[in-house]
């Protein structure tokens, strides 16, 4: 076996062990480039944006704890940019693992910091199973599904709930989610009730929800931790997804490396082989 | 229960007529609201034309006509995976997605099992089917069983062959990982609705060296199939393996309706592009109410 | 009768749900079915929950009395299942170690194990793909040439480094990348296969409804 061989058929080991150095090595020596803004996000930002002050708008954290690296940046993101324009904010998980227990924790968190009141100004329904079934549910009756809030207290008991009757009650909707429910939203909700949307999900998720910002369904979209960067950069509040682009392009420079070592590998392991043969 | 063609027919004309009767007192609660939802009528159009194109190409199959199939090597490669695995002595390792039940891509995921679990018995390979759901465990169990009794071999089946590992994705992601690396299947087939969990099982079986063929409609996660595995199906050859693999003229008809209305879309997109082209040159003005067909109010 | 009542059930309940999507939801009979059938589903997916803990139950529970290779796991596996799940059934009013609300035990393994665990596999993917990319992203041929420059200058528009590095060849290649790669050829081929997949759906669900398809009922 020639050395170009070797380099061709590496140990998959001695990459684990390089991605493992590019993740640490920024978190030690920070870069913080710029980050530029994508046409996506920008119309994310712009529709977020021209909402009126005091609207009623829906969060969902569609998201499981193992994604929260990506996904809960753009959820803090969009609480700042929602309750400094004073809207009011009702969120729902349709992840039965972890999403409500992130829907209480960030929003109280935000809600801390702006000074906003449970009940008047943000509500969280938690969780229900079936999405498809919630996600139909609402549009004739919010009520009908979540009877109670997160927390046990009925609808009846919170002001904010009181203008809040269905889907027409909802001025917009900031899906954030990890999974297929971003298609639901917009094949169910979108398509069936009209309710304007934006979505941010993974970076693994975007390429696929490019059409649907492309047929205007959605309003924008957050492609993973680069998209919550260019999100937070926006509203000049440079968070954790700023801070975790360091590590992203360390191992993305990584992978161009290895895939380019590799091809050598191959290409000389190739040559040599030819030369034995002649 | 055999396919009637002439009932099914005055069957779906019955629904449409009930689904056009909107002015109906027999479903209206309140009178002064509007029943039915003239907003979905281009809905209702692409049901009917769908519906007719699949029964008529059903009707021509069961008359005889041969339907021509392209080659799916995916699919065709299958029997020779089993064989490997029969030839190693290990199992063959089949997972019919981390979908429950109500999903579309499961149903294909499970109605292919069937095809594959009849040559295993054949072969009187090991088999190990993990489930993520409990009603998918039934439902493979239920399959499985099926299999080999129709491949004549009812003793070969081993209940514990299809068993329910974990409900969290990941968790099941683990527990599979591990019969990856501990009982090291000759052959991994990954066919149903798949997530962030396609390359940790791909890559993992790779390790194994195990021969792999997936399938999903999920197209972000298409990409880590194909770079790890040996054949991958993609979107609608998923839905079609069951009829593909099954070589009945009643299943190949649906596909062949399936083609006809994708034409159909084409057409339609090729149409629009025109149509968006004469309307930016102003040439005409007819694309937005073109267009607007196609979106609900 | 074992083969027929499903077949007619998935007759009837597919033109059923089918006919109520063009009515109105909110105020007639017919445009509420779908709904409750939606949450039939849901009450019978929770009670087949039962049917995954008989069979993980029994599995290990063979595994571990026959003292099978990898016993130990079978057995912690048991315990695992049981302690997570009793515990959390029981009602809050008995003790503050019951229910799933913070501080009970569920709560407790829940935030400290199975959140770790669960961000640990997702967080694998990095390591996953960095050696599928390694061995996948070979020159062999045209297409996988393609494959292997798409993927480079799209790797590189996605992080500052490589977007500065971009606009030293030009200023506006990280946004021709987004307007021909992403919302180009991406778009377009995305678009494609959901097309096709939900037409590919859309059969399958009508030959289900049919009951030409039958095998995933076990029929063959």
């Amino acid at each position: 076996m020639t050395v170009w061989e070797r380099i061709a058929a590496m140990d998959r080991r001695w990459i684990y062990l390089m991605c493992g150095i590019a993740v640490l090595v920024p978190f030690i020596i920070p870069v913080s480039l710029p980050v530029y803004t994508t046409p996506e996000v920008q119309q994310l930002y712009d529709a977020v944006n021209s909402l009126p002050d005091s609207s009623i708008v829906m969060l969902t954290y569609d998201y499981y704890p193992s994604t929260v690296a990506e996904t809960e940046p753009m959820s803090r993101a969009a609480l700042h940019h929602l309750f400094s324009k004073n809207c009011k904010v009702v969120t729902l998980s349709n992840i039965p693992l972890g999403g409500p227990t992130i829907a209480e924790r960030v929003t109280r968190e935000l809600a801390a910091e702006y000074g906003k009141v449970y009940g008047v100004d943000y509500v969280n329904l938690g969780y229900k199973a079936n999405y498809v079934a919630v996600m139909k549910g609402l549009g004739t009756a919010i009520s009908g599904i979540f009877p109670t809030d997160n927390t046990g207290t009925p609808l009846t008991q919170l002001p904010l709930m009181q203008s809040v009757r269905n889907y027409e009650d909802i001025a917009f909707i900031f899906v954030v989610a990890d999974n297929a429910t971003a298609d639901y939203w917009v094949s169910i909700v979108n398509a069936q009730y009209g309710v304007p949307m934006c979505c941010g999900a993974t970076a693994v998720m975007a390429p696929k929800l490019y059409a649907f910002v492309g047929s205007g369904q959605l309003q924008g979209l957050l492609g993973g931790m680069k998209g919550a960067a260019e999100y937070e950069q926006l509203l000049g509040r440079k968070d954790r997804a700023v801070r975790g682009m360091d590590a992203q392009s360390l191992i993305h420079l990584l992978i161009i490396v290895l895939v380019a070592i590799g091809n050598l590998g191959y290409f000389m392991g190739r040559r040599a082989k030819r030369g034995e043969r002649a | 229960m055999t396919f009637h063609l002439r009932k099914t027919l005055g069957v779906c004309l019955a629904a449409v007529i009930l689904t056009a009767s909107s002015a109906s007192p027999l479903f209206a609660q309140e009178a002064d609201e509007p029943a039915f939802l003239t907003n979905r009528i281009n809905a209702l159009v692409l049901i009917v034309v769908f519906c007719a194109a699949v029964l008529y190409f059903t009707y021509e199959a069961r008359k005889g006509k041969r339907l021509f199939l392209r080659k799916i090597a995916g699919l065709d490669a299958v029997e020779e995976a089993v064989g490997r695995a029969t030839e190693m002595g290990r199992p063959v390792l089949y997972i019919p997605g981390i979908l429950d039940l109500d999903e579309m891509d499961t149903i294909a995921g499970v109605s292919i099992l069937g095809r594959v679990t009849k040559i295993i018995a054949e072969y009187e390979t090991p088999l190990i089917v993990p489930a993520r759901y409990p009603t998918v465990l039934a439902a493979c169990q239920e399959i499985c069983e099926q299999s080999y009794v129709e491949a004549g071999k009812p003793d070969g089946f081993n209940k514990d062959s299809v068993r329910y590992l974990a409900g969290e994705q990941f968790a099941f992601t683990a527990a599979v990982n591990g019969i990856m690396m501990r009982e090291r299947p000759a052959t991994n087939i990954f066919l149903g609705g798949f997530f962030a969990e396609s390359l940790l099982l791909a890559e993992t079986g790779n390790a194994a060296g195990s021969i792999q063929i997936a399938g999903t409609s999920q197209p972000e996660q298409l990409p880590f199939f194909i770079a790890a595995c040996d054949y991958t199906l993609m979107g609608e050859e998923l839905y079609a393996a069951s009829a593909y693999l099954s070589h009945e003229p009643l299943m190949t008809g649906g596909l062949k309706g399936q083609d006809l209305l994708k034409v159909a879309f084409i057409a339609v997109i090729v149409i629009g592009v025109v149509l968006s082209l004469l309307d930016h040159w102003d040439v005409i003005d007819f694309f937005d109410i073109y267009s607007a067909w196609f979106q609900e109010a | 009768m074992r083969r027929t009542a499903p077949v007619i059930t998935a007759f009837v309940t597919g033109v059923v749900v089918t006919i109520s999507f063009f009515f109105n939801e909110q105020t007639t009979f017919i445009g509420q079915i779908q709904s409750g059938i939606l949450i039939w589903v849901t009450i019978i997916f929770g009670m087949s929950l039962a049917l995954g803990m008989v069979s993980i139950t029994r599995v290990n529970f063979n595994k571990v009395k026959r003292r099978q290779e990898g016993w130990p796991y079978s057995l912690l596996v048991i315990i695992s299942v049981f302690v997570m799940a009793i515990p959390s059934a029981l009602p809050v009013s008995w003790s503050p170690l019951f229910g799933r609300n913070e501080g009970s035990i569920y709560y407790w393994l829940w935030t400290r194990i199975s959140e770790p665990m669960m961000a640990t596999m997702f967080a694998m993917l990095a390591f996953y793909i960095a050696s599928a990319a390694y061995r996948a992203f070979r020159a062999r041929s045209t297409e996988s040439t393609l494959l292997l420059l798409t993927a480079v200058v799209v790797m590189l528009s996605r992080i500052p480094m490589g977007e500065w590095f971009l606009r030293l060849f030009h200023p506006s290649l990280p946004d021709w990348i987004n307007i021909y790669i992403m919302n180009g050829f991406n778009l377009s081929v995305q678009r494609g296969i959901i097309i096709g997949a939900a037409l590919g759906a859309a059969s399958m669900s009508l030959r289900i409804i049919l009951g030409i398809e039958r095998t995933y009922m076990g029929k063959g």
